[in-house]
């Protein structure tokens, strides 16, 4: 990163509003920079932090992000012992977004970390899954003020959340549904280990680990919130476990995340291979799009209903980093794995259904932002998924290309006429009430909030792409 | 459970870490220990964990 002159401070800061839980510091904007103040609270901590050597090990890793030391004078209140300007990850996701392996792989990603952190006398004093990211392809801890020093008899106090933020979402997803996933989203800290318990198939209290860590430690949470307080006075009885069983305990969370699996079955994940297309429409619809992403000539992409990919490949391709979001849990994992597997860190897949898209949530709807609120990407690419939104989820055509409108200068859009076969499967079932679902009734229902930029036929297909701009 | 939202919900978690820590100190130690040095006289190169591999988030893949 380029040195910077001291800046001049213009605006008061603004701090993070998920920032507050942590009394060792908070994370805050000012003039448009994201910084991160270290506490008195926690200036001892950051001292061994950097003095053990452990962030340059981690950062050279790249297991945590990098940052850059700052004048105090940028401090957003009084009493700071160090403002840092960390680097920005490209998109903020959160766990309810995430596929199967990339949850799993943000878990192992803990607890490596954790036992990072033991071999230089600290540990992660939370193990919150927000504290992780994805970046240039692979999870990173973003959050530099996890780490604190302690004795290594001292029990991990982050041992609970990790269960509730990894764990039980995990367990379920490969036991139960792939689906409870998305219980993250309404339970932001993680999801309740006796929920979690109760709805776990009976036969996963033969697996050792989801026994010990998941039903027993449901147990004994339900056991001490039915035992009575102590006293005030009661001193708090220090509980110790041995250098080795803080090892121990780690090597069997470890081994029970990683014995965790899941294997999609879905309609979607074969998609891709199942469509409509000739290979002559394949081809024409592949030069059609690359041209109209040259023409845009953006440096970010959103693919909607992205699948398992094959445009935001073309789209890295062309230069973009592309977010692939799609609704289906077995796409976005086949996606990450591929996208894993061919090393390209340009793309990130995440989960997402348009239709109800992320919400904010947390403390005042500040915490976690909403799906709209995360950046604004240069072109969204909504191929083959406007028939299923107004077809399939009775949007009109005008709601949809507001969205769009709302969420980037440009959409490269594919419109399904009725008469193509994969139209006429959504429409057999049901009763045919898109009656200004055509070809004309798109371009004047598109025409209040864009300008059309091209319009292009795909060859042997009844499909056409537009290339719209926002007025 | 009627003191769930005034007590400690870690409580639970804490002396189960402590049980658990205790009961797999031992096999741990065994397996990991004394797996070590065992690999390390047959020539082998000590801390590789064979269960880990492809699941190593620390791997550079």
């Amino acid at each position: 990163m380029a040195p910077r002159t001291p800046p001049a401070i213009a605006d008061p800061p603004t701090v993070d509003p998920g920032s507050f839980r942590d009394p060792a510091g908070l994370v805050f904007r000012r003039d448009g920079t994201l910084y991160r103040q270290v506490h008195q609270a926690g200036a001892a901590d950051w001292d061994v932090y950097r003095s053990s050597g452990l962030h340059d090990r981690l950062v050279a890793d790249r297991l945590v992000v990098d940052h850059v030391e700052e004048s105090l004078d940028l401090a957003a209140s009084p009493g700071a012992v160090a403002v840092i300007r960390p680097r920005l990850v490209e998109m903020v996701s959160y766990p309810y977004e995430w596929s199967f392996s990339q949850l799993k792989e943000a878990a192992l990603l803990t607890l490596d970390l954790q036992a990072r952190a033991l071999d230089v006398g600290m540990r992660l004093k939370d193990a919150s899954a927000y504290n992780i990211q994805f970046d240039a392809g692979r999870p990173i801890l973003i959050d530099t003020l996890s780490f604190e020093a302690a004795p290594p008899t001292e029990p991990w106090p982050a041992y609970r959340q990790f269960c509730e933020h990894f764990l039980a979402p995990l367990a379920l997803m490969a036991h139960r549904d792939v689906r409870c996933g998305l219980m993250l989203r309404e339970f932001i800290d993680g999801i309740p280990l006796d929920l979690a318990a109760r709805l776990m198939p009976g036969r996963t209290r033969l697996n050792p680990g989801l026994l010990a860590h998941l039903h027993l430690h449901a147990s004994a949470q339900r056991r001490a919130a039915n035992e009575a307080p102590p006293a005030h006075d009661t001193p708090k009885q220090p509980r110790r476990v041995s250098a080795i069983g803080q090892r121990a305990l780690l090597d069997s969370i470890r081994r029970t995340i990683s014995g965790l699996r899941w294997r999609p079955r879905s309609h979607w994940a074969g998609y891709a291979t199942t469509t409509s297309y000739s290979e002559t429409a394949t081809a024409s619809k592949g030069s059609l799009v690359r041209g109209m992403l040259d023409a845009v000539g953006g440096a970010t992409a959103w693919d909607l209903g992205a699948n398992t990919g094959v445009y935001s490949a073309l789209a890295a391709d062309a230069g973009y980093k592309v977010v692939a979001w799609d609704q289906d849990a077995a796409s976005v994992e086949a996606h990450w794995l591929q996208v894993r597997g061919d090393g390209r860190p340009s793309i990130l897949p995440l989960v997402l259904d348009l239709a109800n898209p992320s919400p904010a949530i947390g403390w005042a709807l500040e915490e976690r932002g909403s799906f709209l609120g995360r950046g604004e990407p240069d072109v969204v690419l909504a191929l083959a998924l406007v028939h299923h939104l107004a077809i399939g989820n009775n949007v009109p055509l005008a709601a949809i290309a507001r969205l769009f409108a709302r969420m980037a200068r440009y959409a490269i859009v594919e419109f399904v006429p009725k008469d193509d076969p994969m139209t006429r499967r959504l429409l057999a079932a049901r009763r045919d009430i898109f009656d200004s679902y055509t070809l004309d009734g798109f371009r004047a229902d598109v025409a209040a909030t864009h300008r059309i930029v091209r319009e292009d036929r795909v060859d042997d297909s009844p499909r056409t792409l537009f290339l719209l701009e926002r007025r | 459970m009627p003191f769930l939202a005034y007590i400690d919900p870690g409580s639970g978690s804490m002396l189960l870490q402590v049980l658990l820590a205790g009961a797999l100190a031992v096999p741990f130690f065994f397996r990991r220990v004394i797996g070590d040095a065992w690999h390390r006289i047959r020539g082998g190169r000590g801390t590789t964990r064979p269960d880990d591999g492809a699941e190593d988030a620390t791997s550079d893949r």
